[in-house]
C-alpha cells in the first residue's frame, strides 16, 4: 500500500526530536489560545507567524498546524467548564456542553470531547493520506481558466457561509480583491495604487495586514467589552470517565461528526466552524428526543467536537493539493508556506514529500498530544483563565510590533500596521466580519492573472473558460451557490442555522 | 593519518595559491579590516530563497573573517530600496550588499528616476555566481532543438505562444524572438511552479524560466530544456547548449555579486574580496551555488566593476528591446 510508505515517509519526517518539539509548542500553544477568550486561532496565528521565519519549513508548518487544531482543542474546555467558547467553532459545545457539567458530568464531557477529537483527527490523517494523491494528481491537469473558475467558485462560497449578513460578507471580499491588486502588475510590469510609496511597489505585505486586521483590533475589542469574569465548574481527573449510557450515545453522535467534518472541511469556505454548527444541526434533527438537547445531550458535545477537528485537518487538501485556501485560517498558512519559500500546490507532494507527509503525520502526533496533555492538565488550563488582561494585552501589542518590523526593518510596515489597525476597527464598529476579506486579498491577484493569462492565451475568447470541462463544472456549481443566495427559500435556512451562535 | 596530511588537496592548493597572490596587496595596505561586526543587505524578505543565499554567505563569511555578520533584510521596489540604503552608507565596509548584479543594474532602466547611478554609486566586490536562463518545452512537445522551435514558430505566424517567468525570462524571450525574427504572444507568470499546467497542457509552445525550477523540472520529466542563455555552457550542466551554438547571439547571464558603497578604501575592498574567495573556493559553496542552478563565479573588483558596467549598458538595450514600461 502506497498510502502506507508515504505515511512512513511522513513519521520519519515528523518523528524527529525538533519536530516533535515544535509540534508540541505548537498544540501547547493552540490550546493556551483555545482556552483564553478573546484570541481565537486567526489572530493567534498572525501573532504567531514572525517566530516561525527562523525555523526550517517543515518545522514552522507542524507548528502552525499545531495552533491551529490545538486551539479547537483548548476552546472546548472552557466552553464546558465555564460556559465560555475561547473561539468560533467551540460555541455549539457550550449549549450541551456546560448544561452536562452542570449536572456533575463536567468530568465525562470533556472525556468526549477530548476522545471524539481524537478519533475525528485520527479518521482526518487518514482522509488527507487517502485522498491528497489522487486529488493532487486532479490538481495537474488545473490549466488557468480552471483556476480562475475554482478561485471564484471559492470567494462565492465564502460569502454563502460567511457568518452575518450577505451584503456584509460581499463588501469585505470585494475589498480584500482591491487590496490585493495593490503592487506590481504581472502582465506589464507597471506599479497600480501605490501612490508613490516604495513599500507598496509588492503589493500589500500580509503581515501588517493580519496582524493589524485581527492581533490588535482583538485586544481593542476586549477592552471596549471586558469578558466577564466567571466561576469555573472543579473537575477532577478522576472524574473523567464517561459512564455506559454515556458512551452509547456519544460514539455514533462522533462517527457522523467526524464524517460530515471531513467533507465540511475540503470544501472552499468550509472550516471548522461550519463543521461544528452543522454537526449540532444534524444530531438535533436525527435525534429521537430533539428535546434534550439544550439540556446537557452528550450527542450534542461529541458530534460538534469531531465534526470541528475533521473539519480542521481535511481543510488542509485544497490547500496543500490545489494551492487554494479554502477558509481564512488556510490563507494564513498559505501566507506562511510562501514566505517560507513554498509555493503550495499540487507540486509540493511531488518535489518535498518530506514536507507534506510530516505534516499529514504531525497533525495525528499532534492529536495524540493533545489528548495526553489535555486531560491531565485540566485544572491548569482553567486557572490560566484568571491570567490578568493589563499583563496580557501589552504582551500581545508587543509581539505584534515585533513580529512586523523584524521581517523588513522599514518602519513602513509598522505604518501599515497602524493603518491596517484603523481600519480594522471601523470594521468592528461596522460589525464586518474581516475574515473574507483576507481571503478575497490572497486570492484576488491569483483570481486576476489567471484570468488575464486565461485570456490571453485564448486571445481574448471568453469561451475558453466553458470549453474545457473542470473550468465550466466549477463555475456551474459558482452559478448554482448565487442561486441559494437569492431564493428566499434558503436563504431562511442559512440565517437559521447562524442564529444559534 | 600522515600520509593523508602530506597529501596536497586541491582545497590546500587553492587556499595556498590566493593567499600567494594577495599577500602583496595585504602587507602593503596593513588593514586591520574588519574588527567589528559586519552588516549584509539582503533586498528580499526572511526566509525567501534569495534570504537563503546571503545568509549562506553570512555564515561562512564569519567564519573566516573571524567577526560576527548580520543580515537585514531590506525588501521592496525590486532591490532598489536595498541598493538605496547601502549606497548611502558609511564606506568603510561594514555594509555589504550582496545582489544579484544583473538586477542591480536593469534597475537603471526599469524607473523612471532610479534612486542611484549603480555603476557610480557603487563597488564591485567579489562575484558569487552566475546563471542562465533557460528555455524549455513541454515533455512531449515534438521539438527537440532550437531550430525546430524556430520552425514551429514561424509555421504558426504569430500564433505561437510562450510562458515567460522575473524580468530576465521576459528579456530573454524577446531578444531570441527578434534575433531570429519571428513573433508569439508571450504569457507572463510570477512563478514557475504557476506555468507548470498550462505549459504541460500543451497551451502553451515554449517557456523562458529561472534555470532552479527548470532544472528540478527536467528531473522531475515534466519538461525538456533546449538551451541556456550563456555564451557558453554552464560547468554544472554541461549537456545543455547555448542559443549561441543555434547561431541566435545571445550573451544574457543571470549573476550574484557583492558591492559596497563607492568610497570604499580599496584595502578593505581588496581584503573582502579575498574572505568571499576563500569562501567561493570551498566544495560545499560550490555544491551549494549549483542548487540554485548556476556556476561559482570568482573574480577581482575590477572584473566585478566593470561586469556591472556592461550589464548596465546591455539592459538600457534589453528594457526597451521587451517593451518593458518604466515605473
Amino acid at each position: 500500500m502506497e498510502v502506507f510508505e508515504h505515511l512512513a515517509t511522513g513519521f520519519l519526517a515528523a518523528g524527529s526530536l525538533q519536530n516533535l518539539m515544535f509540534c508540541f509548542i505548537g498544540v501547547l500553544l493552540g490550546t493556551l489560545i483555545g482556552v483564553l477568550p478573546g484570541i481565537g486561532p486567526i489572530p493567534a496565528l498572525a501573532i504567531l507567524l514572525p517566530i516561525t521565519f527562523g525555523l526550517d519549513p517543515l518545522s514552522a508548518l507542524i507548528m502552525l498546524a499545531g495552533i491551529y487544531y490545538g486551539a479547537q482543542y483548548g476552546g472546548s474546555t472552557t466552553s464546558i467548564l465555564v460556559n465560555m467558547p475561547g473561539e468560533a467553532s467551540s460555541v455549539v459545545t457550550c449549549i450541551d456542553g456546560h448544561q452536562m457539567a452542570k449536572r456533575g458530568r463536567a468530568g465525562a464531557a470533556l472525556a468526549i470531547a477530548a476522545v471524539g477529537s481524537f478519533f475525528a483527527g485520527t479518521i482526518g490523517t487518514i482522509f488527507i493520506a487517502a485522498f491528497g494523491p489522487p486529488l493532487s494528481a486532479i490538481a495537474q491537469q488545473f490549466t488557468s481558466p480552471d483556476y480562475f473558475a475554482l478561485m471564484l467558485l471559492g470567494l462565492i462560497m465564502a460569502v454563502v457561509l460567511a457568518h452575518g449578513a450577505v451584503l456584509k460578507a460581499i463588501a469585505m471580499v470585494l475589498i480584500g480583491l482591491l487590496l490585493g491588486l495593490v503592487g506590481t502588475d504581472i502582465n506589464t510590469g507597471l506599479t497600480r495604487y501605490t501612490f508613490g510609496i516604495s513599500g507598496l511597489w509588492e503589493g500589500i505585505e500580509f503581515l501588517p495586514l493580519v496582524l493589524g486586521l485581527f492581533g490588535i483590533v482583538e485586544i481593542i475589542r476586549n477592552l471596549e467589552n471586558p469578558p466577564p469574569p466567571r466561576e469555573p465548574i472543579n473537575t477532577k481527573f478522576r472524574d473523567l470517565m464517561p459512564n455506559r449510557q454515556e458512551i452509547r450515545e456519544a460514539y455514533p453522535a462522533a462517527i457522523r461528526g467526524t464524517g460530515l467534518g471531513s467533507i465540511l472541511g475540503i470544501l472552499p469556505g468550509g472550516g471548522a466552524v461550519l463543521a461544528a454548527f452543522a454537526s449540532y444541526t444534524l444530531e438535533k434533527k436525527i435525534s429521537r428526543k430533539p428535546a434534550k438537547f439544550g439540556s446537557g445531550a452528550v450527542e450534542g458535545v461529541a458530534g460538534p467536537e469531531a465534526a470541528n477537528n475533521a473539519a480542521a485537518q481535511t481543510s488542509f487538501i485544497p490547500l496543500l493539493t490545489l494551492g487554494i485556501p479554502s477558509n481564512p485560517v488556510m490563507a494564513i498558512m498559505m501566507g506562511a508556506m510562501i514566505i517560507q519559500g513554498i509555493q503550495p500546490g499540487a507540486a509540493v507532494m511531488t518535489t518535498r514529500p518530506d514536507l507534506f507527509w510530516g505534516m499529514v503525520a504531525s497533525m495525528w502526533i499532534g492529536n495524540l498530544m493533545l489528548v495526553i496533555i489535555n486531560l491531565p492538565l485540566i485544572g491548569m488550563w482553567v486557572r490560566l483563565l484568571s491570567v490578568p488582561y493589563r499583563l496580557l494585552y501589552p504582551a500581545i501589542l508587543l509581539f505584534c510590533a515585533i513580529g512586523v518590523y523584524s521581517t523588513s526593518t522599514e518602519p513602513f510596515m509598522m505604518v501599515l500596521m497602524i493603518v491596517f489597525l484603523i481600519f480594522g476597527y471601523i470594521l468592528l464598529k461596522l460589525g464586518c466580519e474581516p475574515a473574507p476579506l483576507v481571503l478575497g486579498f490572497i486570492l484576488g491577484p491569483l483570481m486576476e492573472e489567471n484570468l488575464r493569462r486565461s485570456l490571453v492565451i485564448s486571445r481574448g475568447d471568453p469561451m475558453v473558460f466553458l470549453e474545457r470541462p473542470i473550468s465550466a463544472c466549477l463555475l456551474v456549481a459558482a452559478v448554482l451557490m448565487i442561486m441559494l443566495i437569492i431564493f428566499p427559500q434558503f436563504r431562511k435556512k442559512r440565517e437559521e442555522a447562524f442564529q444559534e451562535e | 593519518m600522515f600520509a593523508n596530511l602530506l597529501k596536497p588537496t586541491r582545497r590546500a592548493l587553492l587556499a595556498l595559491a590566493a593567499a600567494a597572490a594577495l599577500s602583496p596587496s595585504l602587507a602593503s595596505a596593513q588593514t586591520d579590516y574588519p574588527n567589528k561586526t559586519i552588516t549584509f543587505i539582503c533586498a528580499f524578505p526572511a526566509g525567501s530563497g534569495a534570504d537563503v543565499l546571503v545568509r549562506y554567505f553570512a555564515e561562512r563569511v564569519s567564519k573566516v573573517a573571524g567577526q560576527t555578520i548580520i543580515v537585514e533584510n531590506k525588501p521592496g521596489a525590486n532591490g532598489n530600496i536595498a541598493a538605496e540604503y547601502t549606497a548611502r552608507a558609511k564606506p568603510d565596509g561594514y555594509t555589504v550588499y550582496v545582489h544579484a548584479g544583473n538586477s542591480t543594474a536593469a534597475n537603471m532602466w526599469l524607473f523612471k528616476k532610479p534612486p542611484i547611478d549603480v555603476a557610480k554609486d557603487l563597488r564591485g566586490v567579489q562575484f558569487i555566481n552566475k546563471q542562465p536562463f533557460m528555455i524549455a518545452v513541454r515533455k512531449d512537445s515534438p521539438v527537440r532543438d532550437i531550430n525546430d522551435l524556430t520552425a514551429l514558430i514561424k509555421e504558426k505566424g504569430g500564433d505561437a505562444s510562450y510562458a515567460t517567468t522575473a524580468t530576465s525570462g521576459k528579456v530573454l524571450g524577446a531578444v531570441y524572438l527578434q534575433l531570429a525574427g519571428l513573433q508569439a504572444v508571450e504569457v507572463p507568470y510570477s512563478t514557475g511552479p504557476d506555468a507548470l499546467n498550462d505549459i504541460m497542457s500543451g497551451a502553451l509552445d515554449f517557456a523562458v524560466l529561472d534555470p532552479v525550477f527548470a532544472l528540478s523540472q527536467q528531473r522531475e520529466g515534466s519538461i525538456r530544456i533546449l538551451a541556456v542563455s550563456s555564451p557558453e555552457r554552464m560547468k554544472s550542466t554541461p549537456d545543455i547548449p547555448t542559443m549561441k551554438e543555434y547561431g541566435v547571439n545571445i550573451d544574457q547571464l543571470g549573476w550574484w555579486g557583492v558591492f559596497v558603497p563607492t568610497g570604499t578604501p580599496d584595502d578593505v575592498v581588496n581584503k573582502l574580496n579575498a574572505l568571499f574567495r576563500e569562501v567561493l573556493e570551498t566544495p560545499e559553496t560550490e555544491k551549494f551555488l549549483n542548487g540554485f542552478g548556476g556556476d561559482v563565479f570568482i573574480g577581482t573588483p575590477e572584473e566585478v566593476q566593470d561586469l556591472l558596467v556592461k550589464t548596465v549598458e546591455q539592459w538600457r538595450g534589453y528594457v526597451e528591446l521587451a517593451k518593458i514600461p518604466q515605473n
